[in-house]
């Protein structure tokens, strides 16, 4: 990870835990019991910049889990207010001494079945995305990863296979600001993206691509046999967590494609194409009605889209920084 | 006879055209055949045969052109819950 995360959040409003100058710490800055501690009690306030998640738990893997992907964000242990409210627990009874589980709970509801009890970080996050996708209606939330540069958003829509978050992990440690990895939360009334500034979920073979890549970025653990393969987090760099309240506009869509071998080729896409991308794959865009109609027109109509084939990341990155610098592209004056 | 269902929303995407109905939900893209059928009943409801004539002024094709392209148009305008019946 480019950076360090020994400057905390003087920004941050709500801490009542503040480190000896004032300001409130970083999560790699207190020790784990105080994690432990803050878990275990009222809970800690993630801030992700859109939303702020309150996360109670006794389960014993999370503390050290979450000081990684969550390495650079101020550690508040008490706030005003929370959107979100997740607990994640350990089932009570003999089975949590024979095999240790933990438990996802949001609102008293328990939506999906246990996971083993070393996972919690993956819990927290599968699950976390699952409640921001149910519950950040305020906003257009596109299934895509987003990146700033220049004070413009590049849009990485998803499809199966596509590699967007290999990408929008490689663009991270490249001079971009991670905004997601997997909510390209677009707000309707301000046409601009906000920040929800979780850590980069990378799978199976992506890990090894992003260790090449950044040998020296802030990867956590793996986590083999999730549901979706071997696991780990990538946590946002210090600049993307200090800037998550700063909203941006909108700039390109890319459809990121990666195929073995395949030379880097990055073409125009047919407008049609980009609106079917988001408004389709939105999680939330049926909800929002005409909103989310109107903001997916708003965005197909005003962004340039692209199509990016490619197999090598470090081109991949070099044609996207490119295609930023590309006059087309630069905001009206 | 037909009329466009109030408060439905068509934009230009590209070469084509998105449309939303808040009465069924669904957004659908359309040609511009099916469009310019959703731009004529805008002005008020009418039968098939009037939307095909009106076409065919605009456009100098017939109007059983029109009517036969215009068959194909129909079923999914009412499917997606842009056009009803009256």
């Amino acid at each position: 990870m480019a950076g360090s995360c020994a400057s905390g959040d003087d920004s941050e409003p709500r801490a009542v835990i503040a480190g000896t100058d004032g300001r409130v710490p970083t999560f790699v800055e207190v020790s784990t019991e105080a994690v432990r501690a803050a878990l275990a009690g009222d809970g800690l306030w993630l801030d992700l910049g859109a939303a702020v998640v309150r996360v109670r738990s006794d389960a014993p893997a999370l503390p050290p889990q979450l000081q990684v992907a969550y390495g650079c964000h101020p550690f508040v242990g008490a706030g005003a207010w929370a959107d979100l409210h997740i607990h994640l627990a350990r089932p009570s009874g003999a089975r949590r001494w024979l095999r240790p589980q933990v438990i996802f709970r949001c609102d008293g509801a328990q939506p999906f079945e246990p996971f083993p009890a070393d996972t919690a970080l993956p819990l927290l996050e599968w699950g976390g995305n699952w409640l921001i996708g149910q519950r950040l209606n305020d906003l257009l939330l596109l299934h895509a990863g987003a990146v700033e540069r220049d004070g413009r958003v590049l849009l990485l829509p998803a499809t199966p296979g596509s590699g967007k978050s290999t990408l929008t992990a490689a663009l991270s440690l490249s001079g971009w600001r991670l905004l997601s990895d997997e909510f390209g939360a677009f707000d309707p009334a301000a046409q601009v993206f906000r920040a929800v500034l979780k850590p980069v979920a990378l799978k199976n073979a992506s890990i090894a691509v992003i260790r090449e890549f950044s040998p020296a970025a802030a990867l956590g653990p793996e986590f083999p046999k999730t549901r979706k393969g071997t696991v780990a987090h990538l946590a946002a760099g210090p600049d993307s967590v200090l800037r998550r309240h700063e909203p941006a506009v909108p700039g390109a869509i890319v459809l990121p494609q990666w195929r073995a071998g395949s030379p880097t080729r990055l073409e125009p896409l047919e407008p049609e194409t980009a609106f079917s991308a988001l408004a389709f794959n939105a999680f939330n865009y049926k909800l929002l009605g005409a909103v989310g109609f109107d903001a997916a027109v708003h965005l197909a109509q005003h962004c340039p889209a692209f199509r990016l084939t490619y197999s090598d990341i470090h081109e991949a990155i070099g044609t996207l920084a490119a295609l930023w610098d590309d006059t087309a592209l630069s905001p009206a004056t | 006879m037909y009329e466009r269902v109030p408060h439905v929303r068509v934009e230009p995407v590209g070469t084509l055209w998105a449309a939303f109905s808040p009465a069924s939900g669904e957004t659908l893209l359309l040609n511009d055949a099916s469009a310019a059928v959703l731009e004529v009943l805008g002005h008020g409801p009418a039968t098939p045969d009037a939307v095909a004539a009106a076409l065919a002024g605009d456009s100098g094709a017939s109007a059983a052109d029109w009517a036969s392209v215009l068959d194909h148009c129909w079923p999914s305008l009412i499917r997606g819950g842009l056009v009803r019946q009256r």
